[in-house]
């Protein structure tokens, strides 16, 4: 609408032979403004493509920083590749755990999101307030969570003595010495750190849906429920898998909570993909082959994201117009 | 106009309830910042402080204070962190604001529109920081970039660099064309036209897109925990640290940087919330 | 008639306790198989009308009748009345098919009936050939037709339409009105419908309801509204372009009854029966049709010509007199007058209307022979 309307400016203007800016614009090219993407564009060329670039080639040597240089080292073709899916368990599982933890932690940040939304429709005196305590654990540094919650964890911490208090003394866990109660713990932290961030898009989703398909629907007979499920919540949809989206690509990189959390442990039990590169390459400094990790890791997660982008990729560009 | 609905009782119950589970970790930590030593890691953790104090925090820039109580280990001031911390966040984001608000007006205003370019920066961000810190770090040695803050703002303005241009562009996605070009049919040239125009007119974009930033760049924690040895520290590597402390664990003292570490972030959430899904969503949802 | 299918009775909906009226203790009694029309402006309370009656708003007081029986304690959806939304409303994730069904399918229906009934429908409504498509892909009209069949489906005693034809384009407007009628003709509903359109309202309803101001300021049937004005607003609403209003007091002088305006002064003693008439303040309403444009000197008050605007065959030309503008309906085949052109104007004192100035009602002296406003077909 808006560049048909500024084209019909420009015809009139011209016919009417007043140099518009349009017009200007193009005789003196568009000035140094042409050249304002050039900063940015130089600062990804040289802190992100070129790094990428080398940690391509890099894993397709057998580099580690006891052998020489970069240059030196040999080419290995896919080697590094077939090694991490055919032989690397420590690999697979760790693949499998994030995918694991990412699913069960969004599931259970969309649901309690969606629950704390559905109230935040209501009428209720000191919204705005709650509203923002509601943000709070968003805004706080991923590490400070990790070791908030590492210390409410404590076998003498805070959570084991409330379930000592309703569940009587044997409710007490060693949280971080068995490894289904580390994951556990893992998935805690990570779902009280995000549940706000779903809360906040839902929020905004529903907000944003119209009144009258739900009156409609409520004229045809429908009750409460079969309202949401059958009207609101595919008018929602766009907006869930965005959310879905942005929370996805952050917790498949889950790293910071875990590392003050759990390193890992016990075993390699709380391993994440992100925790494990971190390992092979800076405790274990086989520099290649976790480069070939990490892109076996973003091509999974490209086409998975592609996958769940593709339903609403028109919707973002509108929202980006 | 239809009247909104009231809360049931058993709905302003559960709100309550999550409200609480919601507080109570923030709780934790502050209490457990101004514990003293003896309360640090009691057993059963005591939840409110019997004497409150501020040592902890003391302890943060003077190691020795808390040797009054008994307490050794604490080795190193918490001061490099912080003061590292600032320096790294605030450079950061400055540039990584100001070279997105020129790559954002001019993808704005200048560009056209691709469909891949969504994804091509959600790429940008999936990638692991973990694996991009490799390259990284060998191409620092190289070049005598590592454990210096040139070389970890370099990064931390890689990284949030999608981010600020994407949010700041759907500010000026919002603003109609015509107000710039009425500056430049008063004879100002296109870039004079942004800079007096375009740029006071989303303030307070420019403003919620900085915080935002501040956010991302003051919370990062693996590329500093690789790239800083000696010479460069932040408050979330030093946090790490003290996890690792071989005098048992230093609870307190943790938690009071822990609190120092969280505070600016909480303070400056609440001031951009309403622009916090925008920033978290690549300006897809608005509001 | 036959017997009152749908009854408002002294209904009433304030907001912010009591700080806005937006309907005022309306009473209003509907036929079976009747089509009646809420007609004004926006804001005047007829949309808050429509959502009481249906259930979506509780009324402050007052009461709803259908079929004798109050149905104000009974949940919107469970009252048998359908209401069609000026925006469709309809369920865009959903295909055509989908929507229609979707009443039949909340009260789980056996799947074979749904079908039946959803075909049945999106015959009468043209769409059959639609039902597979994405309701998202439909343009203006469709969407109003599957609007309306979700609602048919359902089968509701009474169909509400909130401004049905405002959003369409002039064309699928036209065929819509049209489709309408039939739909009232084959089906016998009770229809009630919301508009600001008069001609809208004239050529869809048998009766027609002008609202103003959260009341209801004259029901009558459609045929007589025009006619016989009760009110000054309607008069002064209905009509393109509307009834002149003048302000003015009746005067007795010598036997013979005046009106007096300020600028002009009519001798009205031969139309009017000069016993009845009491003295004091009234409205005169004059039709546009009822003026004519005559020679300087010559008519009953003078002014200056200030727009003169052709459509079709008729032309509207505006008279400033004594700083009101005086609309005149005239043919287009004679000769315009100029702008700024001095001209006189007669009334054709046949077809007065007058009104009393303090109530605003109708004081009927005479039969008015001329339609202000004839439905356009």
């Amino acid at each position: 609408m808006k560049t048909e309307a500024s084209s019909k400016t420009t015809t009139i203007d011209q016919q009417n032979a007043v140099p518009t800016p349009e017009a200007r614009g193009k005789k003196s090219g568009r000035g140094i403004s042409r050249y304002m993407t050039v900063p940015g564009l130089l600062v990804s060329l040289f802190v992100l493509v070129i790094p990428l670039l080398v940690a391509l080639y890099m894993s397709f040597t057998n580099w580690t920083p006891t052998r020489g240089t970069l240059l030196e080292a040999n080419l290995i073709g896919f080697e590094n590749y077939s090694e991490l899916l055919f032989w690397d368990n420590r690999f697979v599982h760790a693949v499998v755990r994030t995918l694991l933890i990412s699913g069960i932690c969004l599931v259970l940040e969309f649901s309690l999101g969606l629950g704390l939304a559905v109230l935040f429709l209501r009428e209720f005196r000191g919204k705005s307030l709650l509203f923002s305590a509601f943000l709070t654990p968003m805004m706080v540094l991923p590490v400070v969570v990790g070791y908030i919650f590492w210390m409410l964890f404590q076998s003498n911490g805070p959570i084991n003595q409330i379930l000592e208090i309703i569940f009587g003394a044997e409710a007490a866990v060693q949280w971080f010495r068995s490894p289904n109660h580390a994951v556990a713990a893992v998935i805690i932290t990570e779902v009280w750190h995000w549940t706000p961030l779903f809360f906040l898009i839902l929020l905004s989703g529903l907000k944003s849906i119209p009144e009258n398909p739900v009156r409609a629907a409520i004229i045809l007979g429908a009750s409460p429920g079969q309202v949401f499920w059958r009207v609101v919540m595919p008018m929602l949809k766009p907006v869930i898998i965005v959310a879905f989206i942005i929370r996805a690509m952050e917790v498949i990189k889950l790293f910071d909570e875990v590392f003050m959390l759990t390193r890992g442990g016990p075993g390699s039990s709380t391993e994440t993909i992100s925790l494990y590169i971190y390992k092979l390459a800076f405790n274990d400094f086989q520099l290649a082959y976790a480069a070939a990790a990490a892109f076996l890791v973003l091509i999974g997660s490209l086409t998975l994201i592609h996958l769940m982008l593709l339903p609403v990729r028109d919707r973002l560009l509108e929202g980006n117009r | 106009m239809t009247e909104p609905k009231k809360l049931t009782r058993l709905q302003a119950i559960i709100l309550l309830v999550a409200l609480i589970l919601t507080l109570f970790p923030i709780f934790w930590i502050v209490m457990t910042a101004i514990k003293p030593p003896t309360d640090w890691n009691a057993s059963p953790a005591i939840w409110i402080p019997s004497e409150p104090t501020l040592i902890n925090f003391k302890t943060l820039f003077d190691p020795d204070a808390i040797r009054a109580y008994g307490v050794g280990g604490v080795s190193q001031a918490a001061t490099s962190a912080v003061i590292g911390s600032i320096i790294a966040s605030v450079t950061a984001t400055l540039l990584s604001v100001s070279i997105g608000l020129f790559s954002a007006i001019g993808i704005s205003r200048y560009a056209k529109n691709s469909k891949w370019t969504p994804l091509v920066i959600l790429s940008g961000r999936m990638f692991i920081p973990a694996a991009i810190a490799v390259p990284f770090v060998i191409i620092f040695s190289n070049i005598g970039l590592t454990d210096t803050y040139t070389g970890l703002i370099a990064i931390y303005v890689a990284i949030t660099l999608p981010f600020s241009t994407w949010m700041l562009k759907s500010f000026v996605d919002d603003l109609p064309r015509e107000i710039e070009e009425a500056a430049m049919i008063d004879g100002k040239s296109r870039l004079a036209a942004h800079l007096t125009v375009t740029i006071p007119l989303i303030k307070g974009g420019l403003f919620a897109t900085t915080m935002f930033i501040f956010i991302l760049n003051w919370s990062e924690f693996l590329f500093a925990l690789v790239l800083s040895y000696s010479n460069i520290n932040t408050i979330p590597v030093q946090l790490a640290k003290y996890v690792t402390a071989t005098a048992g664990t230093l609870y307190g003292v943790q938690a009071a940087l822990a609190v120092l570490a969280m505070l600016p972030l909480i303070v400056v959430g609440y001031f951009i919330q309403s622009h916090l899904a925008r920033g978290m969503t690549f300006g897809a949802i608005k509001q | 008639m036959s017997k009152p299918k749908l009854e408002l009775v002294a209904l009433r909906k304030e907001y912010d306790n009591g700080a806005v009226v937006a309907v005022d203790d309306i009473d209003l009694t509907i036929s079976a198989g009747e089509t009646i029309a809420l007609l004004g402006s926006s804001g005047c309370g007829k949309s808050t009308t429509l959502n009481m009656i249906v259930g979506l708003e509780q009324p402050t007081s007052g009461d709803i009748h259908v079929d004798g029986q109050s149905v104000v304690k009974i949940p919107a959806g469970k009252r048998n009345i359908g209401l069609v939304f000026q925006d469709y409303a309809v369920f865009t994730s959903m295909t055509v098919y989908k929507n229609l069904a979707f009443g039949l399918e909340i009260r789980k229906k056996p799947r074979r009936e749904i079908s039946k009934a959803v075909f049945e429908v999106a015959e009468l409504l043209g769409i059959t050939e639609r039902l597979k498509i994405p309701a998202r892909e439909l343009g203006g009209s469709e969407l109003q037709r599957v609007a309306i069949g979700r609602t048919l489906v359902t089968k509701p005693d009474i169909l509400l339409l909130d401004e049905p034809l405002s959003n369409l384009e002039a064309e699928s407007r036209l065929a819509m009105r049209r489709e309408l009628r039939r739909l009232q003709q084959e089906i016998g509903l009770t229809i009630i419908y919301v508009t600001h359109d008069q001609i809208e309202a004239l050529s869809l309803a048998n009766k027609i309801a002008v609202m103003n101001a959260g009341k209801i300021v004259q029901v009558e049937l459609t045929t007589e509204i025009c006619r016989r004005p009760g009110h000054v607003f309607v008069a002064g609403f209905l009509g393109s372009p509307p009834m002149n209003l003048f302000q003015g007091r009746f005067k007795h002088h010598a036997d013979q009854l005046y009106f007096e305006h300020g600028v002009f002064s009519l001798n009205l003693s031969s139309t009017l029966n000069l016993v009845s008439i009491p003295s004091g303040r009234v409205i005169l309403g004059v039709g546009p049709e009822s003026l004519r444009l005559v020679s300087p000197g010559s008519g009953d008050a003078s002014g200056l010509v200030s727009r003169v605007e052709t459509m079709g065959s008729e032309r509207v030309i505006t008279v400033e007199i004594g700083g009101q503008a005086v609309h005149i309906l005239d043919s287009a085949a004679v000769l315009p007058p100029r702008t700024e052109e001095a001209v006189d104007i007669a009334f054709d004192l046949n077809t007065l209307h007058i009104f009393d100035a303090d109530s605003n009602l109708r004081i009927d002296l005479h039969e008015t022979k001329v339609d202000h406003c004839e439905p356009a077909n």
